[in-house]
């Protein structure tokens, strides 16, 4: 059989087994409930911010409709892909796997690694199908009058896709390699709780659990959301879930032995491990927020692009410390993206400032060509002038040309909650009863 | 001519199979019989390349045969399975027989030969023991590879089902292809298998046709179920 129509054949079959799996009803369903109150929620907040209700309005510069809607409305897709979409997949190959038609499916010439694939995709069809209410969401936005940047939107999107891609990916693995439906529940919540305390571990301490931390699915998407397009952040998602799927398709081969299939899983890993080494040393990324918010003003950025000479920074700040996120995401991150040869050592890792024995604990060292200057300060506008006086490079004048305006909008949800809420599940029901029904006819199909 | 030997698989610290094996010709019905828990399942599974044995070859007209190959020629059908539980019958054989090239006519020659005509708008997991039995061995016969191993054909049939599916797999053996059954009802084996092979706590005790088995048990015109009561 020629092998696109095997991969279709594949695929009929495979969107017919989601379409029978009721965790993936559940999910569309669900996904129609918590759009209904994200929306609800960010819309009554942006709202508040923009001066409705009566209340004081915030400066339109800071009302973005990035951080105050778009963020919080898929934040609902974070949610579900973490509690609900880790199901879909392992019910796809686990179900196959425990009632036997695994065993046939390879027997009848089908590769482990096509099946992955095709449940992979086939999940993520029905990733996109929950998909439909946050659109709906987004068109009753742009209905009221509210602004929305393509490529933020696009960029969240794009985060959210990859978080999808790398859930299902992990239950397709877990269900693999395990024996029941249940047990891989467990190992694939136990690698979310895994990358959670990763997440904690990582603002506690710092250091090697903040480089381990930048792969996790949570951190990756926090990229994305702040309007990054990060090649660093994409490449090490895709390793992640090449890898996962590899796994998934050895732990596939009942013929071979478990410590071989084992051993090639780890051959996969190590490869895995030295691509996202990789991954990591790449530096490019592009700034798709409309307030160019990971990004210095242009003029700022072609001076500092005029310099020269190696740039370094020695950060003496622990990794709890807030000065020091405040530095990362106002200077650090937008720093490395303009001078990607830079060098950004972080001096204090893992300790409390308050009790760390480091005298210098609170000074960033700045380094331009063997000149060096201290400041303790966050704020960009004095950091930029420090680097400009040790390059000696003449500081722009119209850093703030083009400001951004902002987008203050009082809009009230109305029924569209109850529309996602309530009506989204209900036509979600209406079409899992008809997909029960038998067919009008009992005729074999040609 | 297909054959298996020397075939030993340990589970932890028991021993199913000890050095066990069969041959099977083109045309011929060989049935593998032994109490509950003698090793038949886990010995086609491992002729079959679907569990992979601790030692032992599998050869095809004295070839050995990889992995890939035994894929190519050998298709396995376990016992007591129920794959696809929530698709329709009709969608089940259609998806199948695509996959295996199999004609539209092919297919319903197999539907209508094992009486499966009434059941193909039917989920799987409605259908009882006997119809999900029928399904089973309609994917098995549809299946392109030479030689047939099936796992227990018979269980879940009544006795009229019973005789026609062993009609339909002397059928199929005629059509030159190699079939192996694994049976613990020594009636249903003596009817329908042209030779025997008594397995009996993971060995091979005796192999060949009725009247062999029963010149080495020593009881001339016995019913099967003495004969194999005599050599295990």
């Amino acid at each position: 059989m020629p092998s696109r129509e095997r991969a279709t054949l594949l695929l009929r079959k495979e969107w017919h087994e989601l379409r029978a799996a009721k965790a993936w009803w559940l999910f569309v369903a669900a996904c129609g409930v918590l759009v209904g109150q994200a929306f609800s929620t960010a819309v009554a907040t942006y709202a508040e911010v923009s001066g409705g209700n009566g209340g004081p309005a915030a400066l339109a510069q800071g009302v973005s409709p990035l951080d105050g809607f778009v963020v919080p409305l898929f934040g609902a897709y974070a949610i579900a892909a973490t509690l609900l979409l880790p199901f879909v997949a392992i019910r796809l190959l686990a179900a196959e796997k425990e009632g036997g038609g695994l065993g046939l499916m390879l027997q009848g010439g089908v590769r482990p690694i096509s099946l992955v694939l095709a449940k992979l995709a086939v999940a993520l069809g029905g990733w996109l199908v929950g998909l439909l209410p946050a659109l709906v969401a987004l068109a009753l936005w742009r209905a009221h009058g509210g602004h929305l940047a393509a490529s933020e939107v696009g960029v969240v999107l794009l985060g959210h896709l990859l978080r999808a891609v790398w859930t299902i990916a992990l239950g397709l693995a877990a269900a693999a390699w395990t024996e029941s439906a249940s047990t891989a529940a467990i190992v694939a919540l136990g690698v979310t709780l895994a990358a959670w305390a990763l997440d904690f571990v990582a603002a506690v301490q710092g250091g090697m659990a903040q480089r381990l931390d930048a792969f996790t699915p949570e951190s990756a998407l926090r990229v994305f959301e702040r309007g990054e397009l990060s090649l660093s952040v994409t490449v090490a998602s895709v390793v992640v879930v090449v890898a996962l799927l590899a796994i998934a398709a050895h732990g596939l081969r009942a013929d071979r032995l478990p410590r071989r299939a084992a051993a090639m899983s780890l051959v996969v890993l190590g490869g895995a491990a030295i691509a996202l080494a990789g991954a990591s040393l790449l530096h490019g990324s592009g700034d798709l927020s409309e307030d160019r918010r990971n990004s210095f003003p242009r003029a700022d950025e072609r001076a500092l692009r005029a310099i020269r000479a190696p740039v370094s920074v020695e950060v003496h700040l622990a990794a709890e410390d807030p000065r020091l996120a405040d530095l990362e995401r106002s200077v650090l991150r937008k720093l490395e993206r303009t001078l990607p040869a830079v060098r950004v050592t972080r001096v204090a890792q893992g300790s409390s400032g308050l009790f760390a024995a480091d005298t210098a604990y609170g000074e960033v060292w700045y380094s331009v060509g063997g000149r060096r200057a201290m400041s303790r300060s966050t704020t960009p506008a004095i950091v930029l002038q420090t680097l400009y006086a040790l390059a000696g490079v003449e500081a722009p004048t119209d850093a703030n040309a083009a400001a951004y305006p902002g987008y203050p909008l009082v809009m009230r949800a109305g029924l569209a909650p109850l529309l996602l809420g309530l009506g989204w599940p209900l036509l979600v029901l209406v079409a899992w009863w008809r997909s029960r029904r038998p067919p009008s006819s009992n005729r074999f199909p040609t | 001519m297909f054959a298996c030997s020397g075939i030993s698989k340990q589970f932890g610290p028991t021993t199913a199979l000890r050095d066990a094996g069969f041959m099977v010709s083109p045309g011929e019905v060989l049935g593998v019989i032994g109490p509950n828990g003698s090793g038949k399942s886990t010995l086609l599974a491992c002729a079959a390349g679907l569990l992979r044995a601790d030692t032992g070859t599998v050869t095809l007209n004295e070839v050995p045969l990889d992995l890939v190959a035994i894929r190519r020629t050998v298709f396995f059908l376990p016992d007591g399975i129920t794959p696809w539980a929530e698709h329709r019958v009709h969608d089940v054989v259609a998806t199948w027989r695509r996959l295996q090239g199999r004609s539209a006519e092919e297919a319903r020659g197999r539907i209508a030969a094992l009486s499966l005509d009434g059941l193909l708008g039917r989920l799987v997991r409605e259908l009882s023991k006997g119809e999900r039995k029928r399904l089973m061995l309609a994917l098995a016969l549809l299946a392109t590879q030479p030689v047939l191993l099936l796992d227990e054909p018979f269980d879940g049939l009544d006795l009229r089902q019973t005789r026609e599916v062993a009609s339909l797999l002397r059928a199929e053996a005629a059509a030159r292809r190699a079939i192996v059954l694994s049976l613990h009802q020594l009636g249903d084996a003596e009817r329908t298998c042209d030779r025997l092979a008594l397995l009996d706590a993971g060995r091979i005790v005796a192999e060949g046709s009725l009247e062999t088995l029963r010149s080495a048990a020593g009881r001339p015109g016995a019913p099967l179920d003495e004969v194999f009561l005599a050599l295990t």
